[in-house]
């Protein structure tokens, strides 16, 4: 039978109906499409997607499994590598990593692993009825700072090899980035939850609410018999440009616009939390942060959308997808452009004017590319006296985080970077501070959910070393 | 003759009772022993969480109290939670004293840092700055105004139910060291933050001067608190209904110039009492500190949403405040970035209204 040169569609909402909800835009392959992309894969000897994969899930032998219509064995094949198969399913850019090294890629389109992948999990979720086999305990207890994805993966190996493992989350639900930032659109929060819910009947224990280095110390963890902490706090403070107008109404960093729209679920009309609903919205930055707030910006009523981004399309830092699918939904790209200064309404005849102090507008300059930087980028050059303006009235900065200082302020002997991120060995995780592990962004800065989840595995795995050494 | 239902409860939360039982009459069927009920304690009308110990069924001359002193059980409480509020006290009509069981917060907290609550599972995280805390007894104090939706549906909340989420101390605590002398600043509803900046600086051995202000004299809070921890104290009214009439700076001023020498003027209210208290003090060059409390939701750096114009730079108030340096700080910026939602607000406050009215019209 001769191979189908192609990866099976992903069915998606139309998207002229999904830019105006937040329904889910991947649909998911039905079993037939999930068994018939998995006969594509040639099952090759030296399974390259393996090592293309951050967490090495055992690809090949999944994907073997759903051939044969093994649902819940390709699940478990899955679970031994993954905590968090149906948001990695959903959220990882497997275009850069397991399947930009599949051998049929070489000639045709790679294996679609990971929408296999996140059919296997959501049949899983479906379908599972039985009880998870307990590990048995060791007595021994972890502490993990965070329940994001690097925190839930590193609780989640933890507690399957029977360790005690206690998460502390800031904020009132586990989940981290996966809640607050990821919107329902692109990873509903029910398969959070359900993620959440499975590690929880591994024994591990979420405390939320708590804020490690305010509401308890990283020392006094170790003090109240914790003997590992993890450090996966997350990225934190957002970056702004220090143009003129940030600081007018309508500006939001791109962390705060999503935690509105998706934690505190301002986009439904009897949440408590506001958020703007803008007819004209300009979100600064390539990322896929950015692909988010468009795409949200869009779904909350907006009639225009703009990327704003520097370089060119080509250089754009988000995922190929996110950025297909927002042209799809109608986001305008502003590429070539910086912003110069955000634009305020003001109305010298009345200062009682109830729209002085907001946003009328963006003043951008285009630009050209010059040479590229040390990291191969070329480098955007602002062309003299091309500034034009933009009408919007909302503005959303997506230009990275730095590092949350909470920590590392009041951790003594934990070593950190110039630009704040915690300095760890990199093959085991491990800080400065004995027993004391992190990953994610708190490392990295903003980075993606998939590499965070690997920094995790990577210090669950020198945990289990240290502790089973002292 | 008729039967009466009294009930023995106990106020385990409170240290100052902890161990007493006191007799209520209670009203509601079916209350036994171990149940939690919110009952009226104290002189000053507070509701407190407590638990019935015993429950006697019997006539007039055989009751435990006399019928016509004894309070009445305010209500049963089936709620149990994390976060329990143990003592609710209203200070004027519009401003609530409430103690929430946190013990975890109440361990660290310290004047100048704030906690985040959320009423319920579907509610709006509001920050606010903590009033007090009783480390023995695990507890945190809150005192607010209710000013919109979320105020209303906290102060809807009796003794003995629970908030959905209590998550703090957040925020750096306010500095102490190097100040002998010290002039407290506080207007309105921020005077319940500024009693236990004042009250630290008491028990450090400061001299204290506190001057609080208020619209007019049914709104005056704390007065008795403040006079115990302050070597003097003046009280403003706008309308002069109480106290002096006039602003906290006019006395402010005056005390500057008869030469009190502060080392530090501390200033929490809103934003323009505070933006005046600046002006006043600039022109002397006394270090004046302000509390800054603007819109807020995770509260521990991630979503820049608290952010201010400090000397030119860009800080955050839940990580690099929310005290700030007074002559440093941008009001202007931060007046105009408070009223960001003032449409939103006034149509759920609005909505919240019109809910409750249902409500009690039995709709």
């Amino acid at each position: 039978m001769a191979i189908n040169p192609k990866k099976h569609e992903m069915p998606v909402q139309s998207a002229e109906e999904r830019a105006r909800n937040f329904g889910e835009v991947a649909l998911g392959y039905t079993p037939e499409i999930a068994v018939a992309e998995a006969q594509r894969c040639l099952n090759c000897k030296n399974r390259p997607c393996v090592d293309g994969c951050p967490v090495n899930i055992n690809i090949p032998d999944f994907i073997s499994r759903v051939k044969t219509g093994d649902f819940e064995g390709a699940y478990d094949t899955i679970s031994l590598s993954s905590s968090l198969p149906a948001v990695c399913g959903r959220v990882c850019p497997q275009e850069t990593q397991c399947e930009s090294k599949c051998t049929l890629g070489i000639k045709f389109e790679p294996v679609g692993i990971g929408r296999i992948e996140r059919f296997v999990a959501d049949w899983h979720n479906a379908n599972f009825k039985g009880e998870i086999a307990l590990p048995e305990s060791n007595g021994h207890r972890v502490a993990v700072v965070g329940s994001g994805p690097s925190g839930l993966t590193c609780a989640g190996d933890l507690a399957k090899k029977g360790y005690k493992v206690t998460v502390f989350e800031a904020l009132h639900t586990a989940g981290g980035v996966l809640v607050y930032g990821i919107p329902e659109f692109r990873l509903p929060k029910d398969i959070v939850s359900k993620e959440v819910e499975t590690l929880k009947k591994y024994g591990v224990e979420i405390k939320t609410n708590v804020v490690i280095g305010k509401t308890l110390t990283v020392d006094e963890l170790f003090e109240d018999g914790f003997e590992a902490v993890f450090v996966g706090s997350g990225a934190g403070l957002p970056r702004f440009m220090s143009i003129k107008g940030e600081s007018l109404k309508g500006v939001y960093s791109a962390n705060e616009f999503l935690t509105r729209a998706n934690l505190m679920k301002a986009y439904k009309k009897d949440s408590q939390t506001p958020v703007m609903h803008a007819e004209n919205v300009a979100v600064v930055g390539g990322g896929n942060v950015a692909m988010d707030a468009a795409r949200t910006a869009l779904r909350l009523g907006a009639k225009n959308v703009y990327i704003v981004y520097r370089r060119s399309m080509t250089e754009l830092p988000a995922r190929r997808e996110e950025v297909e699918h927002a042209e799809e939904e109608g986001v305008k790209f502003e590429i070539l452009r910086n912003p110069v200064e955000i634009l305020g309404y003001n109305n010298p005849e009345n200062p009682r004017d109830q729209k002085n102090g907001f946003v009328r507008g963006i003043k951008l300059i285009k630009c050209g590319l010059g040479e590229p930087d040390e990291r191969g980028r070329r480098k955007p050059v602002e062309i003299e006296g091309s500034e034009y303006e933009l009408d919007v009235e909302c503005v959303i900065m997506s230009i990275g985080t730095s590092p949350n200082p909470l920590i590392k302020s009041t951790t003594a002997g934990l070593d950190v970077n110039g630009r704040g991120g915690i300095i760890v060995e990199e093959s085991t995780g491990a800080t400065s501070k004995q027993g004391v592990f992190a990953g994610g962004d708190a490392v990295t800065g903003a980075a993606t959910v998939i590499l965070a989840m690997g920094a995790g595995k990577t210090a669950a795995k020198a945990i289990d070393e240290y502790l089973l050494k002292n | 003759m008729n039967k009466i239902r009294f009930a023995a409860v106990e106020f385990p939360h409170d240290p100052k009772v902890k161990g007493n039982k006191y007799w209520y009459i209670c009203p509601f069927e079916g209350v036994k022993e171990g149940d939690k009920v919110c009952a009226p304690l104290g002189r000053r009308g507070g509701e407190q969480s407590g638990v019935v110990r015993e429950v006697v069924y019997t006539d007039e001359t055989h009751a435990p109290y006399p019928p016509e002193a004894a309070k009445r059980i305010i209500k049963p409480v089936a709620e149990t939670g994390d976060y329990e509020i143990v003592k609710k006290r209203s200070l004027n009509t519009t401003v609530t004293l409430m103690e929430i069981y946190a013990p975890l917060v109440a361990k660290k907290a310290e004047a100048g840092q704030f906690v985040i609550l959320r009423v319920n599972g579907e509610g709006e995280r509001i920050p606010l700055t903590i009033a007090g805390y009783d480390r023995s007894a695990g507890t945190v104090r809150i005192i607010y105004q209710i000013v919109g939706a979320t105020t209303m549906l906290l102060d809807e909340k009796r003794a003995g139910e629970c908030l959905s989420d209590f998550v703090g101390p957040l925020g750096c605590a306010t500095r102490t060291d190097g100040v002998k002398k010290v002039c407290i600043v506080g207007g309105g509803v921020g005077c319940a933050i500024a009693l236990p900046v004042a009250k630290k600086f008491h028990e450090l051995g400061c001299e204290v001067h506190s001057i609080i202000g208020f619209r007019s004299e049914e709104l005056v809070i704390l007065e008795d608190e403040f006079a115990a921890c302050s070597d003097s104290l003046k009280i403003m009214t706008d309308d002069g209904s109480y106290g002096e009439k006039g602003l906290v700076t006019q006395p402010l001023k005056a005390a500057i110039e008869r030469g009190e020498n502060y080392d530090e003027v501390i200033a929490i209210g809103p934003l323009v009492m505070m933006k005046f208290v600046v002006a006043t003090t600039k022109p002397y060059g006394v270090k004046t500190t302000v509390s800054m409390n603007p819109v807020m939701i995770d509260g521990t750096g991630m979503c820049g949403g608290c952010r201010l114009t400090i000397g030119g730079k860009t800080r955050f108030a839940c990580v690099d405040g929310p005290d700030f340096d007074g002559f440093e700080v941008d009001f202007d910026e931060a007046i105009a970035r408070s009223n960001a939602y003032a449409e939103f607000e006034r149509h759920s406050r609005e909505n919240c209204l019109l809910m409750k009215e249902r409500k009690n019209n039995g709709d």
